[in-house]
């Protein structure tokens, strides 16, 4: 069973979303959007969407420095396990508040404004309701683990998840290490391979087209053709089966 | 001095590094960057507009636009349209065609694919099941369709089953033998009369309504017209102009310095033109809108007047008055006076007669054959009208009248022109004698007669006591001029008499000084601008019981004035008013005058009125109805129509009690001529007119085949009438039938009224409409992007085309194709039970015909009362025995027939030899190979069929108008042929008309000039060439003397309120409330968000409305009843129900409701609390009120025409009761 949770279902849900990202980038182009609705309501999502979105950066950059990083790699940096636990302690609750918040204004908002819930789709409330469930998860690991010390001692994630998560790009994933894991870390786990399984499918592949480049472009962009080898006239390039009256002009044919 | 740069510091900083990040060139102020290549993505903008083909059509929806649009079409589907921009220019200084189209055209699309689509043939399952079975036992279509309608049980079950859903999909071959079978049982049955068709406005597809119309009058069965049914034909036009309706096109709005828009709401009906009267703001033009609502053509005015709903006819008595007053009595004006004295009938003299109370009476003309003169034994002397020479004093025969139109005496004497007479247009002079006459006004509440008795100046003519028109008039308006007796008013503000403002004011509630300064400035714009004052007449104003009479009001504004025959003055009637410009064309050849001749012609509402049983509901005297003036006293309005047909003036179909087709056998058998044989039979009274005994099974009508049409969704006044008598179903009707003493006497009474009377009622569409619903056959029909035809109206001088963006998708064919299909069963069909027959054909004494001088000086002389003989065509109508092969419909209808040849065309009383045009046909449509139209043109696709009226077509046909113009030039004697010789050489050809909206040619088929690029306004031909109206006296005509006019109290233009309908139909007077609400005039106008019924069942349509159907009310009278916004309301009168939700709006006037018309039944229509089916429309609370001053014939421009002149399904006086639904929560 363990090996089925922690083993094989990540890389289902990896390949899934690898796989998944990929078809829908080939065949929903003009699909991939975040489906923005400002158009139909800005006030409540002027505060809620930044909490969200910000909140959600603090969290993913917790999730690498726990995850990615061995703990060897801090404890040769000379951080104490102490300030280690205390940054991420105070980091992973501020994140979560705020994440927490504006997800909650954010489904606040979706519900309650008519134009709003009209444009929401079954895959949006999906998606809502896994998402929901892996960030309250988190935070109740986090709270559960290390404010409220619950399970006598707190919970060494750096020694047992992380490895594990790490196991699985390395190819070795062991599915020993999370099974001694607390119940709330496991489901974190599954249920967060298995938002990932659905991501290419929602809205959340817009994660991907974050317009970085907004903030350095230009006003106006030209674009010249691109130029085509022996190219005619007109801005297509020649197609097979035709000839094409040419631009040569050395007059010999 | 701002500095120039990036948004600030930051951006600055920001964009500055992007050289770092990319390979492309970042400009050195950083705004711009240019990268090579990356344009992929391009790829799909180009293809969102790039398309396999891009196909001009149009929309043939009855709405007067003709705006050609871009059909687009990508991998085989119809994706959308666009405007087309390259129509003819409109002149060098003034505004273009374009933008032309409305959100409606632009959502047609949405149709080729929509869910109400009909995809393949369908007929109702319980038919459909009887007619297998009977077709399989009896092995013969026709026997099988015979011994269904034959058997009551069998004939109920299918005809109680209409509207109730059941149509069953079946197949093309099956369908079409069903329906031919019906035709041939029908016409060996009970004759081909039994049968009729109906489509409407050719205008706008003539193509395709020559289709069905030409298969029906090749087997004799009649068209029913559209024109006087939907009440857009304005009787005042015929009466006054002796022309059906020309009006002028949007394009000469901008010539106009006044403009008033009368019930006529442009922007909403007529978007695509409505950017002229905007613009022609911008030139100083003056805009008056004149609406009961806040219309939204009211917010481009310069004043609003205001006026209660049906009193117009009063506003426009009341600016008359100032007119007359201030412009013809006050001072006299030599524009005016001149235009006058040649152009109207001002100048005439009519005699008076004494009465009993010792005042006069206007009488008759006083015409040559009545006194002392040089022309009194002259040829139609009879019909010559005349005035005083005010230079010799002596009294005068001018040219021009419809005496001298027809026979020898009068070829080149047919004009305008007076020579040395100089006709006095009035006898009020330094010396006169006067007498008084009473004149009848109708303006009591209840609309009853009394007589003001005034005052006219008068002159002894051997004899005859007379004066002339405008004294009458003068008088009637009660202007007031010294020495003459009677009652006059003390001054624009004695509201105790008409027609003074402060009169008018108190009626239709415009404030007095308005009513002066509208006066005052429409008649000095005249004076300033050469009669360039226009007036848009809408169906605010026309669709009324008396609108001939408001018109008439209204028209003496537009003509006393100077400015008809003007650009940019006259009438602007815009109600309905398509014209059909290459109509000779289409007229012969849809009407098979290429093959047989009389065609069978009807006007629909009478048709309606008699056939559904209408008439049986009359519960008072046409005299009541009319004002209580005497003339019909005791005589139902239904005896008036019989009269009416048996004395010629109007047609009547069925015709007999007995089949025509047995008629002529008999005829035969006798060996005497049909006619003298019909004559016999009526004298005897072993036959009758069919109207005489309309309940009889064998006079029920039996066929009726709808195309281009929504006759039970839209224009069916009276639909629970149609649904209980015609169809047979479920209904609401609520009234009760006329008691003994309130029925007509010269028509039999039948206690059972017929129920299910139509055997087969088929319908070609390409949506389910309300017609569908009820039809026993619908046929899939092609859509406006599906099919070639082409298309013109009366708003734009062009002629442009229908092409198929794609073929008619699923099983759908085009109107011609499915008509060649019907018309080949039939054939088939036809050589085992018809064969080859005799028909005696019915025909009403004919306008623009010698047959219009049958009534000498109006005078009714009935021969059923033995007042005279019955002779056809002069005393009755028309009997002509035509031949009919049968079996060969098909090849009729596929090749264009010889008469064209040997007997030429005839259009208006102009006659054309078409020789030429016919070898041209031959070479251009190839030459029928073999059967009845061997050697004869082909006329098979429908390209051949448009190519075939453009030839034959005047307007279309540049050698043809000059030939015509030739024609016409020998009776009148002045030059006419120049009008058109500019285009002499010009042929518009099906290929032209794909290219591009091609400009038309002036022609004699119609009154306006477009010559060297001028914008199209009627009757210019006739003040600028001096060719007379086709009225009795050549001019236009105030003064109507037909018995029946003057008996009405309609001799002059007078004001008529709105019919009482609490005195005529106990319902209750508006404004009252009790238990079933409140009672509110119920008007029926168009919608923004349709054309007619077509767009408002369209997705985005009812998207951008409020969807479904709804009834517009007041806030005050929402408040009545407690209805808020949206809520459901029900609606009940006599006639029905409507279920429908109320949009509560302070625009509306206290005391009426709109229910914009033809919300079809399929868009949300629950069922009623008042009787627990489902909610009716629109026309579900109107019924047919018929004027029997529609129905005068054979008197000069008194006589029929199809579409002429008729009857009018008016709907506009009715009243209902509106209240709350009490359960909100309605049911489907």
């Amino acid at each position: 069973m363990n090996t089925f949770l922690f083993v094989i279902l990540p890389y289902i849900c990896l390949a899934i979303f690898v796989v998944g990202h990929w078809w829908r980038y080939k065949y929903d182009k003009f699909g991939w959007t975040t489906r923005s609705s400002q158009l139909y309501e800005d006030t409540l999502l002027k505060w809620g969407s930044p909490l969200f979105h910000f909140g959600m950066l603090g969290v993913v950059g917790g999730h690498v420095i726990g995850l990615l990083l061995p703990r060897g790699w801090t404890d040769a940096m000379g951080i104490s396990e102490h300030t280690y636990h205390l940054f991420a302690l105070v980091g992973g609750l501020i994140a979560g508040a705020m994440t927490v918040t504006g997800l909650v204004m954010l489904v606040y908002r979706r519900r309650t404004v008519r134009p709003v819930f009209s444009a929401t789709t079954v895959m949006d409330k999906v998606m809502y309701l896994l998402l929901g469930t892996v960030i309250l998860l988190g935070i109740w690991n986090t709270l559960a683990s290390g404010v409220f010390g619950l399970g006598g001692k707190e919970f060494s994630y750096r020694t047992t998840v992380s490895p594990w998560f790490r196991g699985i790009f390395y190819g070795q994933p062991e599915a020993a290490l999370m099974a001694d894991a607390p119940l709330g870390f496991q489901l974190h786990a599954i249920a967060a391979f298995l938002l990932f399984a659905l991501w290419p499918f929602t809205r959340l592949v817009h994660v991907f087209s974050a317009p970085l480049g907004y903030l350095t472009r230009p006003y106006i962009v030209y674009r010249s053709r691109a130029e085509h080898v022996a190219r005619g006239l007109g801005n297509r390039s020649p197609q097979p089966g035709w000839e094409r009256p040419s631009l040569d002009t050395s007059g010999t044919s | 001095m701002t500095e120039t740069g990036l948004d600030g510091p930051l951006t600055q900083a920001l964009v500055g590094t992007r050289r770092f990040f990319t390979s492309a060139e970042v400009s050195a102020d950083l705004r711009t960057m240019h990268a090579k290549g990356g344009r992929k993505g391009d790829a799909f903008y180009r293809d969102r507009w790039s398309h396999d083909k891009v196909v001009r059509s149009t929309h043939g929806v009855n709405c007067t636009g003709s705006c050609s649009w871009k059909v687009y079409v990508k991998d085989g589907i119809i994706t959308w349209e666009a405007q087309q921009t390259d129509y003819p220019s409109a002149g060098p200084d003034r505004p273009e065609y374009e933008p032309r189209g409305c959100p409606r055209g632009a959502a047609f699309s949405w149709y080729t694919y929509s869910p109400t689509r009909v995809r393949y043939p369908y007929v109702r399952g319980v038919l459909l099941e009887m007619f297998r079975e009977a077709r399989h036992r009896l092995d013969d279509p026709v026997l099988a369709w015979a011994e269904i309608v034959g058997d009551p049980a069998k004939a109920t079950a299918y005809k109680s089953a209409r509207g109730k859903g059941g149509l069953v999909r079946s197949t093309w071959p099956e369908v079409t033998e069903m329906v031919a079978a019906a035709y041939v049982h029908t016409v060996k049955t009970f004759g081909p009369d039994r049968i009729a068709g109906f489509s409407p406005i050719p205008a706008m597809s003539p193509v395709s309504y020559a289709s069905g119309a030409r298969f029906n009058e090749l087997i004799g069965a009649p068209m029913l017209s559209f024109y006087d049914w939907y009440a857009d034909l304005p009787n005042a036009s015929p009466q006054m102009f002796g022309d059906q309706t020309d009006v002028p096109e949007s394009g000469d709005w901008w010539d106009a310095g006044y403009l008033i828009m009368w019930g006529s709401n442009v922007p909403l009906t007529r978007t695509p033109d409505a950017h002229w009267m905007t613009e022609a703001r911008y030139r100083g033009q003056k805009v008056i809108a004149v609406a009961p609502d806040y219309a939204e053509n009211v917010k481009f005015a310069d004043e609003w007047v205001t006026t209660a709903p049906g009193t117009d006819g009063a506003l426009a008595m009341g600016i008359g008055h100032v007119v007359l007053k201030e412009f013809f009595v006050d001072q006299q004006v030599d524009f005016f006076v001149d235009y006058n004295r040649r152009f109207t009938d001002l100048p005439y003299l009519v005699t008076l007669e004494p009465g009993e109370d010792g005042a006069y009476r206007p009488g008759k003309f006083l015409v040559a054959g009545d006194f002392d003169n040089a022309e009194q034994s002259s040829e139609n002397a009879m019909w010559k009208p005349a005035v005083l020479d005010e230079r010799t004093g002596e009294v005068v025969i001018p040219p021009g009248s419809i005496g001298h139109r027809y026979g020898d005496e009068g070829l080149g004497k047919w004009n305008l022109e007076l020579g040395d007479i100089t006709p006095a247009l009035t006898l009020h002079h330094d010396k006169f004698q006067a007498v008084e006459v009473a004149l009848p006004r109708f303006d009591s509440a209840d609309g009853s007669l009394s007589h003001e008795r005034r005052g006219v100046p008068v002159k002894k003519v051997d004899g005859h006591l007379v004066t002339t028109v405008l004294d009458l008039m003068l008088a009637h308006y009660g202007v007031e001029r010294p020495g003459l007796p009677g009652t006059w008013p003390k001054g624009y503000d004695d509201p105790s008499v008409p027609a003074t403002p402060a009169w008018a004011s108190q009626i239709c509630g415009a404030p007095i000084e308005q009513i002066i300064r509208l006066g005052r400035e429409w008649a000095q714009n005249a004076v300033d601008t050469g009669g360039r004052g226009m007036i848009l007449m809408g169906a605010g104003t026309n669709h009324w019981y008396h609108s001939d009479q408001i018109y008439r009001a209204m028209l003496v504004l537009t003509t006393i004035t100077g400015c008809q025959g003007r650009n940019g003055g006259g009438w602007a009637h815009y109600v309905g008013q398509e014209k059909i410009r290459p109509i000779m064309g289409f007229q012969h050849l849809a009407f098979a005058l290429d093959w047989v001749r009389p065609p069978r012609h009807m006007n629909q509402t009478a048709y309606w009125y008699v056939n559904t049983s209408q008439y049986r509901y009359d519960t008072f005297s046409a005299d009541e109805l009319n004002g209580s003036t005497g003339v019909f006293a005791g005589k139902g309005t239904m005896d008036l129509l019989a009269q009416s047909v048996r004395l010629g003036w109007t047609p009547s179909y069925p015709q007999f009690t007995r089949s025509s087709l047995e008629l002529a056998d008999e005829a035969g058998e006798r060996g005497v001529p049909a006619a003298q044989h019909v004559v016999d039979q009526l004298r005897s009274g072993d036959l009758r007119f069919a109207i005489e005994d309309p309940e009889a099974p064998e006079n029920f009508p039996r066929i009726l085949a709808l195309w281009r049409a929504n006759l039970l969704g839209s224009s069916a006044k009276g639909n629970e009438y149609f649904l209980k008598h015609l169809l047979g179903t479920d209904h609401a009707v609520r009234a009760s039938e006329a008691a003994p003493e309130q029925r007509p006497t010269d028509v039999t009474w039948r206690d059972e009224a017929g129920s299910g009377k139509l055997d087969l009622l088929m319908t070609l569409d390409f949506r389910m409409t309300s017609s569908t619903l009820f039809s026993d056959v619908v046929l899939p029909a092609a859509t406006w992007y599906e099919k070639h035809d082409i298309n013109t109206t009366d708003m734009h001088p062009f002629v442009h085309s229908f092409n198929p963006a794609i073929a008619p998708p699923w099983q759908s064919k085009s109107d011609w194709d499915t008509w060649k299909e019907i018309a080949k069963a039939f054939s088939a069909l036809a050589g085992k039970h018809l064969g080859t027959r005799k028909d005696v054909v019915a025909k009403p004494l004919w306008h623009d015909t010698p047959e219009a001088m049958a009534t000498v000086h109006g005078r009714v002389l009935d021969w059923r009362k033995g007042e005279c003989e019955p002779v056809p065509g002069k005393t009755m109508p028309v009997l002509v025995e035509v031949e009919r092969d049968y079996t060969a419909i098909f090849d009729k209808m596929t090749a264009i027939g010889p008469l064209l040849e040997k007997v030429g065309m005839l259009t208006k009383g102009v006659a054309y030899n078409v020789q030429r045009e016919m070898d041209i046909l031959r070479s251009r449509n190839g030459e029928a190979r073999s059967g009845a139209g061997a050697g004869q043109p082909r006329m098979e696709t429908d390209i051949q069929v448009a190519e075939a009226i453009m030839h034959l077509s005047a307007t279309c046909n540049g050698h043809l108008a000059t030939h015509g113009f030739k024609a016409l030039e020998k009776r009148t004697g002045t030059l006419l042929h120049d009008l058109s010789a500019e285009h002499e050489g010009k042929q518009i050809t099906f290929a032209d008309t794909q290219a591009a909206p091609v400009p038309v040619i002036t022609s004699p088929e119609w009154s306006g000039s477009e010559s060297g690029g001028r914008r199209y306004s009627p009757f210019t031909i006739n003040i600028e060439r001096a060719k007379p109206f086709h009225t009795l006296t050549g001019r236009q005509q105030f003064y109507l003397d037909h018995d029946w006019m003057m008996g009405m109290g309609e001799s002059l233009p007078t004001y008529r309120p709105p019919l009482d309908m609490a005195r005529l139909f106990d319902e209750t007077p508006v404004g009252e409330q009790n238990a079933l609400g409140v009672a509110v005039r119920y008007l029926t106008p168009h919608n923004k968000w349709s054309i007619h019924s077509e767009y408002q069942d369209n997705l985005f349509m009812l998207s951008l409305s409020r969807g479904g159907q709804t009834i517009w009310m007041s806030d005050l009278d929402a408040a009545k009843i407690g209805v808020r916004d949206n809520e459901w309301v029900e609606a009940v009168n006599r006639n029905g129900v409507v279920a429908a939700r109320a949009i509560v709006s302070h625009r509306m006037p206290e005391g009426t409701v709109y229910m914009h018309h033809a919300q079809d039944r399929l868009i949300d229509v629950p069922l009623t609390e008042t009787n627990g089916r489902r909610g009716g429309i629109h026309n579900s609370l109107t019924r047919i009120l018929l004027k029997p001053s529609h129905i005068i014939g054979g008197y000069a421009q008194h006589a029929y025409f199809f579409n002429y002149i008729g009857p009018t399904g008016n709907n506009r006086d009715e009243v209902t009761m509106i209240r709350r639904r009490t359960n909100q929560k309605v049911e489907y």
